[in-house]
């Protein structure tokens, strides 16, 4: 046996080392290389027919720019917030994104740096002429950190709402009118329960279908005319969640959840799954958003229309404004990059993307050409018809989550208790605001 | 004296062998570990500078509710974990030690199946399996005409914990009956044969003979489960999140939530430390505590 000496043995363990360390060094430069060859771009348009779509877009931006390759990571509302401020501080994240508007996420990134404003792009491509400003404001973050004020760091490619989805067989078959205000709502409820048919389709296992409803009955309250106090509290410019409206909501959620006019089960259903029932004719409502289009339109018996408000309310809000925005991060570092990166969003939010979005059943923020040449599901047309309507109307209104960064979780723990019957409503409303006015001290 | 190898020279001569391994454990073991408890002592958002706290996150969680309620869970957590597969793990063993080699083999294989699997797929598998609307649990109790105890498994307060550990059973009994049966295999027949001849029932040559020369193995199967329990994260994740509303809510569980969603990751450290001294308590304690009578302090 060849005798190793031991000089001979530890510089074959430094060599081993040594060449290991090389290979990691080495890997990781491929990587940056590879990474340098194209556009790195994170979406969140997991569901199916989303993610046909973007596919189709990127491809199509791909062959109007020979030579650039974009790189797509999609990840899921919930894989974004956790992991995007986290991969671009690291330096190895997306170059463009989507952002989460609000506090805990754009509000976060521009706070520290990690997105780049695009105002220059909206003044050359001319996205104040496609979008509204009340639309775009949602994506406003000043130096001090107010929101909905100073320099504009994306803009959004989808409109969303969240509204009601009815099931128009469901209901003929249980010989009731599509209701056509708030009295006529509440007694099909009754009617559909007396029947032993589910009035509601929800899940509240999974995503936030219940924060969605509470906001849209809550909202339904507020008059367009009136919202300046709903825009105040969104904005971080103060206020109280503790209202009349807010209570009123919850109340009436307590009691449809306790009362049986939930469909039996729904604490342990996901919003997906509780979706994927309603298509397949269980239930006769759902209190949702318009990301669902593409799912809802398998089945044609199913409509949407705005929540029917209250007596007395002439133009109720809406809750929802726009999907998540498109952003420039600061990986993308040099003026090249930036402007490529100012391109694509250019792409994804002019009219031809637009209507690559309407064509697959989902609204578009972007107005679309009136010389539109396609044939929209009854249910786009529905929705394109509403967003026209609350638009005009000023009575898009807001997601509660945006207003503080930690609101979102502190909505999911307290529903299951008010769902349960177990919180006050008082209680509940006092828990969001609670939050909410510590996130107000905070920024002092 | 002459040295029989190279190998054994003294020890810092023979550090240069074991640089690489060390390098590794260093970067991802050693380093993490002191870079948490550097962290735990700061606010940090993850994302800009980390401020000095000092201690006040260790303040902060011994009068945090939530940190309580997630020490109750796992604690409850802890006999579906620990208690349950480990009685049924010995029980098991004994049934199947008495039955002939052929049985013996299929049954301690096909109860040792659910531990080969990875514990995030049978969390997927099994919150289908709980769902209230198409999972086989309730479609089965419906079709028995016992509708009335479909119940939303993963959705229900009081119901829930036991739900996701029940899980946690079905993984852990196989590998504790295949420790047992292989602790079984040590013992001295003629002991046996003795409790026989002394006109021992079955019962009492289990509870006076086999399970006190278990010990040993009892000791492994607890450290092993506890330590599972405590850093138990990816079953309670893909069930339920540790939903509804922190019913579920463990301290890793809590930690991901602190970190991950609510960007305070000094605090989020603070979790994971006292996590960690919790798994050398307990376990220092059952080293100590779960010992044949004659073994001495070590």
């Amino acid at each position: 046996m060849r005798n190793i000496g031991k000089k001979s043995l530890g510089l074959t363990a430094l060599k081993a080392t040594g060449s290991a360390i090389a290979a990691c060094v080495f890997g990781l430069a491929v990587v940056q290389s590879a990474q340098a060859d194209g556009l790195n771009v994170w979406d969140d348009y997991t569901f199916e027919g989303q993610s046909a779509t973007i596919e189709q877009l990127n491809k199509a931006f791909e062959a109007a720019h020979p030579g650039v390759t974009i790189n797509r990571t999609a990840r899921t509302f919930d894989d974004m917030k956790l992991t995007l401020k986290l991969a671009v501080s690291a330096g190895d994240g997306p170059m463009v994104t989507k952002v989460n508007q609000g506090a805990g996420d754009m509000g976060t990134m521009v706070k520290e740096g990690l997105l780049q404003p695009v105002d220059a792009y909206i003044t050359k491509f001319g996205w104040d002429k496609l979008q509204s400003d009340s639309l775009i404001a949602r994506d406003r973050w000043s130096d001090k950190g107010q929101f909905g004020e100073g320099p504009t760091y994306g803009i959004s490619g989808l409109g969303e709402m969240v509204g009601l989805f009815y099931n128009k067989k469901v209901l003929e078959d249980a010989g009731l009118p599509v209701p056509t205000n708030f009295d006529e709502f509440t007694a099909d409820l009754d009617k559909l329960k007396e029947k032993g048919i589910a009035p509601f389709m929800i899940g509240t296992s999974k995503q936030h279908m219940a924060l969605h409803m509470i906001a849209t009955v809550s909202q339904a309250h507020v008059d367009a005319a009136k919202r300046s106090t709903l825009d105040d509290l969104i904005y971080g410019r103060g206020g109280s969640w503790k209202t009349e409206g807010n209570v009123t909501a919850a109340s009436l959620i307590q009691k449809w959840a306790t009362g049986g006019y939930f469909y039996p089960g729904f604490q342990g259903i996901s919003g997906d799954d509780a979706v994927q029932l309603f298509v397949a004719g269980q239930g006769a409502f759902l209190i949702s958003g318009t990301w669902y289009f593409g799912d809802m339109q398998n089945n044609p018996d199913i409509h949407f229309m705005p929540f029917p408000a209250p007596h007395g309310v002439e133009k109720p809000l809406t809750v929802g404004g726009v999907d998540l925005a498109w952003s420039i991060t600061s990986l993308a570092k040099d003026k090249a990059t930036q402007d490529l990166a100012g391109e694509y969003i250019n792409y994804m939010v002019s009219p031809e993307a637009a209507l690559t979005w309407a064509k697959a059943g989902y609204l578009p923020s972007t107005i679309l050409p009136d010389n539109a040449d396609f044939q929209a599901s009854t249910l786009l047309k529905e929705g394109i018809a509403m967003w026209k309507q609350v638009n005009a109307n000023n009575a898009l209104g807001h997601y509660p989550d945006w207003s503080a960064p930690t609101l979102l979780k502190t909505i999911d723990d307290a529903t299951p208790h008010l769902l349960a019957g177990d919180m006050k409503p008082e209680d509940f409303v006092g828990a969001i605001d609670a939050d909410y006015q510590a996130y107000l001290a905070s920024k002092k | 004296m002459k040295l029989r190898s190279k190998l054994d020279a003294p020890v810092h001569k023979n550090l240069i062998y074991i640089l690489p391994g060390l390098i590794l454990y260093a970067a991802f073991v050693f380093g993490p570990i002191v870079s948490a408890v550097g962290i735990s002592l700061t606010d940090w958002n993850g994302l800009g500078l980390p401020t000095w706290v000092g201690l006040q996150n260790y303040a902060g969680l011994f009068s945090d509710e939530r940190f309580y309620l997630s020490l109750k869970n796992n604690a409850e957590l802890m006999v579906f974990y620990c208690v349950l597969p480990l009685g049924l793990g010995i029980g098991l063993a004994a049934i199947l030690w008495n039955m002939k080699p052929r049985e013996q083999l299929m049954l301690r294989t096909m109860l040792f199946l659910p531990y080969i699997m990875p514990t995030a797929v049978l969390g997927i598998i099994w919150a289908w399996l709980y769902n209230p609307a198409f999972g086989p649990i309730n479609q089965g109790l419906r079709l028995l005409g016992l509708g009335s105890l479909a119940l939303p498994w993963l959705g229900d307060f009081t119901f829930v914990l036991p739900a996701v550990g029940l899980v946690a059973t079905w993984y852990f009994f196989g590998f504790c009956m295949v420790i047992f049966m292989s602790g079984m295999q040590r013992l001295d027949p003629n002991l046996f044969d003795a409790a026989r001849v002394d006109g021992a029932t079955g019962l009492q040559t289990f509870r006076t003979v086999t399970l006190p020369l278990l010990l040993p193995e009892i000791r492994v199967v607890l450290l092993l489960t506890v330590i599972a329990s405590i850093k138990s994260f990816d079953l309670i994740f893909t069930m339920t999140r540790g939903g509804p509303a922190n019913a579920t809510l463990v301290p890793n569980i809590y930690m991901y939530q602190l970190g991950f969603q609510l960007n305070r990751f000094g605090y989020a450290a603070a979790v994971a430390i006292i996590g960690a001294i919790l798994i050398f308590t307990v376990n220092y304690a059952i080293h100590r505590l779960v010992r044949p009578a004659d073994e001495g302090a070590n």
